[in-house]
Parts: structure tokens; sequence; C-alpha cells
């Protein structure tokens, strides 16, 4: 790569030129029709009048364009300090980049859809081959040092402004995605949506908008709930997406409780499902429903406090004597625990042993909740819009994410999270320092446990049966995916990690069979390149990367306080290196 | 077998802080420590020498509770100290290590915060509902860790990453983080290996602070004119038994100990020429070999023991 | 008193089942320290591996027991054993090898990641070679003539050939064994990695050669298990990998983890248990729905109790 770069870089004047001439190729060529038949990628055939679709590959190559025009202009004309603020040169290169992979994509799903490249139209031929003249050109450019625009100073009103836009995107972003129906255009829109944010990313932007949430952290939180929370209104009343939705919620919530043991405390737990099974089953016998084998009925939040509590019973009886040995033990003895979990709700069926579960068959005709006169089985009309029942459910599992969210943040700016970090790093040096060892990796397990519990019972009111083949430890492999694939220690990793992982089954029903084996191959491949997930904790990211001093040092720049001085050293030691 | 304790008239007034009595430790059937007899009074600087493989660590391991002694038992103010580390460390016994074990992807503020752990109560639910105790401690458990930073001359550093530290700042951090725990007693794992001349100046008159703050401090040092110019008594450990505890002075001259070092004079020719450094598995990997300026090089300065001599375990 | 014989004799044969996978797990834990969670899936593959070598001699049936034995039980231990080594090479080479500096977080989720890839490789794409049956459902093993479905009757209890088998098997898989650690160069080689990879590696000692050598013996083990679970249990599937390598990790842990006659004794223990288990144990929870929760309850006590395992483990812990 770097010999073809020295290649290049001696074209820089004239790769300009052809860079510019691949985008405003790429930018026609949305105008242009890409298939032959309508069916594919909602309809991309008419000539002068691009899709959704097609202008946001124009979108693309309109960056590209933008960033080659205005880099030397800003070059020459702009004060040395306003240059630095964004790295145009990069931006160019990515959005070119990003161009080829969305072209090739969208090319990629038409011709699987309608069946062979004979199917695709000039237009998406054109598409291609601009955005690779312009991605090959655009590598000659100088790449130049990061842009700084995250260090340039902007009133608040300014930050929580951007912070708004940003959510607000991510809302039409989802709804829009959500509401297509054809795969191949939900893969072109979801790699489109990752493109973007890395092309931003490229720029300087995105460290802008990530230095605005650092520093308005309550704008951005009560944005975002808002945000969620505003979500079942763009649906229309489709139960469909809401089902979706809610799955993806209890996924997360369960993640983000697994995360507090997997990415806080550095627990390897394999067999958390049994924790999210033991709070579904305990919701379902304390349920209405006619095959709960328990006579008691206490109302829901009571059952919750239950479920949580059994589920962290469970926890200390299978913690308290493992997390004293070795970490690998843990993550086959949770496993066995799941195993054992799984066996007896089976055997507990009034044959191999007494009557709870009722086997394999579980429980089914579980009654939606009806909490404080409230129906969760009904719809609602708020405001004009109507509100079906996985709203309902959907709202309420947003609480129980913003419980476990908070759980989870609060923990770990607490003594408590430093003392898991300490644990992490070395043990018994955390030991030495009067750090309760044992008794904190407890804590994060039992707590872990608790918080899946309480998840466990919603989740059983919102399945309507309880069964024990719902909890294997497929399921489990899953949960670590989810927090492994977004980021081990991040509330933002959790949620993305359990976005691709829910929602690209429900979407991609044609490749269902070929799920697992893409999980497993994806666990091996982020190990091995990227370990520390698509959003990582910058300490994490340092820990799996032990031995890359550039990356600590840059830690080191970024964490300076004030703005101004970490600007120099940054622009310093960048110096030196180039 | 083993050499009384010899007190000094200064500290004879006052009770022992800590108390090792025939503390004796067995690996086996190899006797790394042997009747060891060893006090130290509140404020005073005790060094323990001895060639390695001496049981130095292995007496130290005993002190921290990484070990409990097959036989005898360590007194702390008065009670047994418990075989565990933790409880020893909220005992009042803070440690540092030989080969410096830092939280090394925390900043240097944080590490030294871990070490209010111990003198923190918030609880999980507190930190949850973020309730005032958890607010108040959080500052004042930050406000603590940047006294003892700049106690230890680190204030400005932090906010670096322990790991990009320079060495000789990573081992005052560690120094840092044991005295946030706020002890009676500091036991220091040779706190000047790998240091330049200038920093293990710099240690000693941090050690001679310390002890003015009325903390006790235990030093393993090979470093030999270190340890004569900085503690009040030294005790020679050799194939796991006291030698000799003594001022200074007295230990300085001691034939034995000088024989324990180098063994019988007849040995003593070419012995010299050895590379006289301290044991190479006490510096932290890719640090450089440090300087040790020839006119501060002491014969009895890290030589090995004669085959046959024990290892720590 | 025929019923404890019988069971002795049932819970030795499951046992010797365990065992062979067991080593698998000791040997890498040993020189790694790293659990290499997807062993089990190394024993299936010893098990497609020598399904696929009797599909290639032509599915041959009837055969004279002579030639069952002699040729086509031989060929297809072989060819497990090839198809396993060469699953745990690749494995290590390309999943485990780039992480050994890696927190240890990071082995562990590429195994469980290996674990899941490889059972949906052979679910998915097994039953796509033409002429080879769906496996997607488990898959009847073939009939070795003089082996399968026969047995002996001493008094009132019944031996199975397949049991005789597999004793026979891990008797001669331990000997061949101590006999490769403890007088080879390569065995030495691998025990001195275990004790300091970087000594060994000072005094000259090829640390990743070593490493491999450890997963290929314990692969090659695993293989002749996924033999023996065949003609024990007459049909394999790309499952069996899961339950069949917790068990044995079991077996490690209660014999001491890393080490080799622990493996062995550990596996033994287990299988008598279980078989005892179902036994006598009385009410429902000595029915054989419980056994897995039994084993796996094992697991738990003796980490609690004895977490060095009955004949102890390498201490691992590193001051």
């Amino acid at each position: 790569m770097s010999t073809l770069h020295e290649f290049l870089s001696r074209w820089a004047g004239p790769a300009r030129w052809v860079g510019l001439g691949g985008a405003v190729l790429v930018m026609v060529a949305a105008f242009l029709p890409w298939a032959y038949l309508p069916a594919a990628l909602d309809n991309v055939t008419y000539y002068g009048e691009p899709s959704i679709l097609q202008w946001l590959g124009f979108a693309l190559g309109f960056v590209t364009a933008a960033c080659l025009v205005a880099s030397p202009i800003l070059a020459a004309k702009a004060s040395p300090r306003t240059r630095r603020l964004l790295n145009l040169n990069r931006g160019a290169t990515a959005a070119a980049t990003a161009s080829l992979v969305y072209q090739a994509i969208a090319a990629i799903a038409v011709a699987l859809e309608l069946g062979g490249l004979i199917t695709l139209e000039p237009g998406a031929w054109l598409g291609v081959v601009g955005a690779a003249v312009a991605a090959l050109a655009t590598r000659a450019l100088h790449a130049g040092s990061d842009a700084r625009l995250r260090y340039l100073p902007t009133p608040a009103w300014a930050q929580i402004l951007g912070i708004v836009v940003v959510l607000a995107l991510v809302l039409v972003a989802a709804a829009y995605g959500l509401g297509l129906e054809d795969p191949g255009a939900f893969v072109a829109f979801g790699t489109f949506c990752g493109l973007a944010a890395w092309v931003l990313a490229r720029v300087g932007i995105m460290g802008w908008i990530s230095a605005a949430a650092a520093a308005n952290r309550s704008a951005l939180v009560l944005a975002s709930f808002v945000v969620a929370f505003v979500f079942p209104f763009t649906q229309n009343g489709s139960d469909a997406n809401m089902s979706i939705a809610a799955g993806v919620l209890i996924f997360a919530a369960t993640a983000m409780g697994l995360n507090i043991v997997v990415g806080l405390a550095g627990l390897l737990d394999l067999g958390y499902i049994a924790f999210l099974g033991a709070g579904a089953f305990t919701a379902a016998t304390l349920s209405e429903s006619a095959f709960a084998t328990l006579g008691w009925h206490p109302p829901f939040p009571i059952v919750m406090l239950i479920a949580g509590c059994v589920s962290a019973l469970l926890g200390l009886l299978i913690g308290s004597p493992t997390l004293r040995v070795s970490g690998d033990y843990l993550a086959i003895v949770t496993l066995a625990f799941g195993e054992i979990f799984r066996i007896t709700m089976n055997n507990l069926d009034g044959s191999d042993g007494p009557n709870i579960t009722r086997g394999s068959n579980g429980i089914p005709a579980i009654p939606n909740l009806d909490v404080f006169g409230f129906n969760f089985g009904e719809s609602h009309v708020i405001a004009g819009f109507d509100i079906g029942r996985f709203a309902n459910y959907y709202w309420l599992l947003l609480l129980v994410l913003a419980l476990i969210i908070v759980v989870f943040v609060n923990l770990n700016k607490s003594r408590i999270g430093r003392g898991w970090v300490a644990i992490r790093e070395d043990e018994r040096a955390a030991e030495a320092m009067g750090v309760n060892v044992f008794g904190l990796k407890l804590l994060a397990f039992a707590g872990g446990a608790f918080l899946a519990g309480v998840a466990g019972s919603v989740k059983a009111h919102v399945d309507v049966s309880v069964t024990p083949d719902q909890y294997v430890f497929m399921e489990s492999a899953f949960l670590v995916a989810g927090i492994v694939l977004g980021g081990m220690g991040t509330v933002g990793g959790v949620l993305v990690g359990a976005a691709i992982l829910k929602l690209l089954p429900e979407k991609l029903r044609f490749f269902e069979d070929y799920r697992l084996l893409l999980f497993g191959l994806l666990l091996i491949v982020m190990m091995r390149f990227r370990p520390e997930g698509l959003l990582p904790d910058q300490r994490r990211q340092l820990e799996f990367h032990a031995e890359d001093d550039e990356l600590a040092e840059e830690a080191d720049a970024q964490a300076l306080p004030d703005l101004a001085t970490a600007g120099a050293a940054l622009s310093a030691t960048k110096e030196d290196r180039a | 077998m083993t050499t009384q304790v010899q007190i000094t008239d200064e500290i004879l007034v006052e009770e022992p802080l800590l108390s090792a009595r025939q503390v004796t430790m067995q690996f086996g059937g190899l006797t790394a420590v042997n009747k060891v007899d060893l006090d130290i009074h509140p404020g005073e600087i005790v060094g323990l020498i001895g060639p390695n493989g001496a049981g130095k660590t292995t007496f130290f391991n005993c002190l921290t509770g990484m070990y409990q002694p097959t036989a005898g038992q360590v007194l702390f103010a008065g009670a047994v100290l418990p075989p565990q580390p933790r409880k020893v460390a909220v005992a009042g016994v803070a440690r540092t290590f030989q080969n410096i074990r830092l939280f090394h992807n925390m900043t240097a503020l944080e590490n030294v915060m871990v070490g209010r752990y111990a003198r923190t109560k918030t609880n999980a639910i507190e930190a949850i509902l973020r309730l005032p105790r958890h607010r108040r401690e959080e500052a004042e458990t930050r406000e603590v860790a940047q006294q003892w930073l700049d106690f230890v001359g680190l204030g400005d550093a932090a906010e670096s990453l322990s790991r990009n530290m320079p060495y000789g700042d990573q081992r005052r951090l560690e120094i840092a983080r044991a005295l946030a725990l706020e002890p009676k007693l500091l036991l220091l794992d040779e706190p000047t290996a790998g240091m330049n001349p200038q920093e293990t100046r710099e240690a000693e008159e941090l050690i001679t602070r310390i002890r003015g703050l009325g903390m006790a401090v235990l030093v393993i040092e090979h470093d030999m004119r270190f340890i004569f110019s900085l503690c009040d008594r030294v005790a020679c450990l050799v194939r796991g038994e006291v030698l000799i505890d003594d001022v200074p002075e007295v230990v300085q001259n001691d034939p034995r100990v000088i024989e324990a070092y180098i063994g019988s004079p007849v040995d003593m020719p070419g012995e010299q020429e050895e590379a006289p450094r301290p044991d190479v598995s006490t510096l932290a990997p890719s640090k450089p070999v440090l300087e040790f300026p020839p006119n501060a090089i002491n014969p009895i300065i890290g030589h090995r023991t004669k085959p046959g001599g024990r290892k720590d375990a | 008193m025929d019923l404890l014989i019988q069971q002795l004799i049932n819970g030795l044969s499951l046992g010797a089942l365990y065992a062979l996978i067991a080593v698998g797990y000791t040997v890498v834990y040993g020189i790694v320290q790293l659990i290499n969670f997807a062993h089990g899936e190394v024993f299936m593959m010893g098990a497609f591996g020598s399904y696929t070598t009797w599909m290639l001699m032509g599915s041959p049936t009837n055969l004279s027991i002579g030639v069952a034995l002699g040729l086509v039980l031989p060929a297809m231990i072989l060819g497990g054993v090839l198809v396993s080594v060469g699953t745990a090479l690749l494995m290590e080479r390309f999943a485990y090898r780039p992480l050994r500096n890696a927190p240890r977080l990071a082995p562990l989720i590429s195994a469980i990641g290996l674990s899941i890839g490889l059972q949906e490789a052979v679910r998915l794409f097994y039953g796509q070679i033409p002429g080879f049956p769906d496996s997607r459902r488990a898959i009847p093993f073939p009939v070795i003539e003089g082996l399968t479905g026969r047995s002996i009757q001493v008094g009132g209890v019944t031996i199975q050939h397949s049991a005789i088998f597999t004793l026979g098997a891990l008797l001669i898989c331990a000997a061949l064994l101590w006999w490769f650690v403890n007088k080879t160069r390569m065995g030495r080689a691998m025990q001195a990695t275990s004790q300091d990879a970087d000594t060994a590696r000072l005094m000259g000692i090829n640390v990743d050669k070593a490493i491999a050598t450890a997963f290929a013996v314990g692969a090659a083990l695993a293989a002749v298990a996924g033999v023996a679970h065949g003609l024990r249990y007459n049909n394999i599937d790309f499952q069996m990998g899961f339950m069949a390598g917790m068990k044995a990790f079991t077996a490690a842990v209660l014999g001491g983890i890393g080490n080799i006659n622990g493996a062995v004794v550990g596996g033994l223990v287990l299988g008598i248990v279980e078989a005892m288990a179902t036994t006598y144990i009385p009410g429902q929870f000595g029915s054989s729905a419980w056994k897995d929760v039994w084993a796996f309850a094992i697991l738990i006590l003796v980490l609690v109790f004895r977490p060095q395992g009955l004949l102890g483990a390498k201490v691992v812990d590193r001051a």
C-alpha cells in the first residue's frame, strides 16, 4: 500500500483533477438508472429522477468533489490555524473510497436480486467506475495530519444543536432503514450509514461531535432518550417494526447487563442467558397464565423485583465458589451453569422432577401486563398516533434499558468502577492495595444477574410464552458477540452491537441459515483485528494493544484538560513525527 | 541460631509497630525463611539486606500476607496480621513491588485513587444513585490523591497514563499509590532498582519525608550506600536467618556481612570485575539498564550467592 | 453386585472416551495456559474425518472381520486423525498464535467463534458434497464388523465390543503419549516450553513448533475418541463436540488441568460417577435426564474444594 502511495504521490497535482472527474461521474450516475427492473433496491430504474438510495450515492460523490475543490482553497486562503481544523484531503480519500464501496454494494445487490450482471444499467457501471477512479486518484493526495476541529472552542448552544442534529439524523435513518423491505436496499443503506460516519470521522467532524457530546453529557443523554422515546410515532402504528425494535431493546438491555460483567469487571460469563431465563421463568410462574404452576400472582413491579432477586441469588450461588479461581475457569463454569439451567428447566416437568416449568413445553399464554390500569396489550391513540402492543412494551423496555445504563455508567464512574479497572489490569496489585477483589467480582456477577433477571421478567410478557429452548448457549454467545462487536465497556458500543446483531437477521431472512457461521467468523476476525470493538472504551483499547505506544501517547494527549494546550501538544508531536 | 534483636536506645521506649516473631517459611523441604525476628517501631526506617536468595522477598511476602508463615507469627499494632494481602493493606501496611506493578492503562491520578479504595466506603447503591456520600468521597478521593502526587513530586503528571511515564516516575507513583492507603508502615521492595544516582538521591529524600509523616518504612535494597545512609537500623538476612540487626555503622563493618556477600576472602580477587548490577529481573522490560557511576559501586553490591545458594521462591 | 460391575464397566468405557478428549485440553493448557474451548469441535471434526474416509473408500459394508478391523478401521482412524490434526493446526496458527500476547479474554472469545464456526461449517457444507448424507441431522456411523453391536457376556455382565475398543484405545494412546512426552526430543521441548516459554526459546527450542505439536497431539487423541464415539453411539452429528467437550474439560479439571495423567484419571472417574449417579441416586433425580447436571456439579465442587484437581495441577499463578 505504501509503495502504491509513494508512486501515486508524485502525481498529486493532476490527481486532484482526475479525482474530481471521478466524483462528477459518480454524481451523474445517480441520475441514470442502475437496474433493468424495478424489483431491486426499491426501484432505481428512472432517468433523471434519483431514488433515495441514488441520492445517497450522489451525496458521497458530492462530498468527494467538495473536499477536492475546497482543500486547495482552504490551504491558500485560510490562516494556518483554521487550515488545520479540517482535513479535507483525507476526507476526499475517505469519501471516494466510501463511494466505491457503496456503488459496488449497490451493484452487487442489484445483480444478486435480479440475476446477473446483465441486469445492471449504465448508471451502476458509471458509478462504480467513477468511484474507482476517484478512489485511486485521491490516494495520491498528501494525507496531512489529524484534523483538530475537536479542539475548536464552540459555544454550548452550538454543541447542543450539533448533538440534536446528529440524533435527529439517527432517528430519521432508523425509521427509514427499518421501513426498507428489500434486503439489498437495507444492506446498501446500512453500509451507507457506516460509511458516512467513517467519512465524517476522517474529515474531523466526528471528532467535534464526540467532543461536543463529551462536554454536554446530560444534553446528549436527554436528547437520545427523547429520540428513542419518539421512535414509535414514526411507525404509523405498524407493530411489525415495533416488535423488532422491542427485540433489539431486550437484547440491548441484557447485553448491557452482561457488559458490566465482561466489559467492566473483565469476567467472561458464558452462561448469562440463564439469568435472563431465570427471570423469565420466575415471571411466568408468578403470572396469571393458566399454566403457571404457582398460585401466587403479585403485581408486576414486585414480580420484577423477585425475578431480579432469584437471578442474583443464582449468581451468588454460582459465583461465590468460582470467582476465586482463575478467570478461564469462570468462562467454562458459567457455560456449565448455563447447561445445568437449561437441563433443569427441561426436567422440572413433573416426571423427572417436581412440576414447576412444565418441562420442554414451557409456560404459554402469559397474559399482557396490566400495571396501574394500563394494559400493555391494547392499542392506544396518543396525539393522533396509533400506539400498538409492541410499542407499549418498547417504552417499558426503554425504561429497563435506561435503568441498566444508569447502573452501568454510575458504577463505572465510582470507586467500584476504578476497582474493576484495577482488577482487570493487575489483580494481585489491586489486592495488595486493599481492593476487595473477590467482593467486587461477586458484585459484578450477582449485580449483572439481577439486571438480567429484571429484563427477563419483561421478556416473558413480551414473548407470551417461556420455554427452555429460548435460553441456550448460543444466545449467550450472541450476547458476548454483541459486546465484542460494539465495544467492551461502552454504552454506545453495546447499543450498536445489539442493533446490528438483532436487525440484520430480521431484515436478511434469506441468509438466516448462515447467521451462526457468520457470527462465529465475526468473533474470530474481531479478536484478531479489532478486539476493542467498533466503539471502544479508550482504556479497553489500550489494554488490547499493549505494545502500541503511539496509541498510548495519543490517549495521553487527548487526556490533557486544556483544549488549547492539547492542540499545541498534538501539533508538536505530529510535527515531530512527520 | 538467631541473632537477638538489638534495640537502640532512642526507640527502646516505644512498643514495636510491627513485630515478626520466629517467622518461618518452608516450601516442601526447603526452608526459605528460618525463625526470623524483626521489630519495626513507629517512625523508624529499617533496611533489610542480604545476598540474592537470602529469603528477603519471601520474608516480605510473609509480612504482606502473600504467604502464610509455616511457623511463627507477625504482629502489627498488637494484633496478628491476617494472611490476606487485602486485609494486611487495610490494617495499615502498604507496599510497592520489586518489578513495578502499576495499573498501566490508568492515569497517574487514577492509580493513586485506587490506593484510596480501602479508605472510602461508598457502596454500590450509593454509587448508582449518586447519593451525597458518593459525591463527597469522590471529590475527597480526587483531592487526596492529587495531594499525594504532589507529595512525591508528580503533581503535574496527574493526567499521564502511567505506562507512558519515565521509569523513575513510575517508582515514585507506586509509592504515592501506597501512601494513599495512609499506612502506618510502608514496605518498599528495592525502591531504587534501576534508578540513576540523581533519582536515587531523590528517593532517599522522599523516604526521609515519608518518615517525617510519622510512618515507619521497611526497605529491601541492594544499594548499600543508599541503605546505610538512609536507615536507622539494618537487618542482614543470610540463608533465611537474621545474621545481624543493628545500626548501620555496626552492620557495615561486620565481617560476617561482608563474608556473606563476597564469600571467604580467598574468593575475592576477580569477583570485582563481574557485572556489579542489581538483579536483572528487577528492571522493567525495554528500559535501558541504568548506569552506576564508578564511585558509587560498593564491593558488596549485587553479587550472586555461591552455587548452591537458595533462590527466593 | 452384577449391577455394580456393569455400571463400573459402563462408566469406565464412557470415561475412557472423556479421557481421550480431556488430554487435548490438558496438553494445550499445560503449554500455553489457554483453554482451547474449540477442542470439542476438533473431536467432532475427527469423527467426520473418519466417516469421510469410509465414504471415500466406497462405503464398504458386509466385510469380513479381518478386513474390517485390519484395514477399514485403521484407515478411518488415520483419516480422522489427519482431519482433526489439520483443523487444530490451522486453528492454532491463524486464530490463537496472533493472540498469544493479547489479554486472556481475546483467545477465549476467538475460541467460542471457532467452536460456533466449525459446527456451522459442518452443518451447512458437509452435506453439500455430492453423495454425502445430510449433515443437519445425525449421520449413522458405519458398521464395523466385529465391533458394532457385538458384546460379550461375563456372568451377568454385558461388555460391548465398542467399550473394549475405547478402553484399549485409551491404553495404547496413553502409552504412546507417555513415550512421546518423556522420551522424544519434541516431547522434552514441549515440557521445557510449558515450564517457561521464554527460557525455552533462549535455549534454542522452537517454541511455536512445540505449541503446535501440543495442539496436534491433543487433536490426534480427540480423533480416536471421535471414532470411539461413533462406534459407541452408532451415529455422529455436528453438535456432538459441545457436550463431549464440556464433559472432557470437566474431566481435565477434575484430574488437575495441565497434568496428563490427571486427565486420564479424571476422565475415568467422571465416567464412573456419571454411570453410578443414574443408578444409585434415588427418586426422580436419579433419572438419566439429570446425569449431565451431576457431571457439571462435580466440576463446580472440584473448583471449590480442590481447584488443583485430584492429581494436582501445574501452578499457574506467577507472582
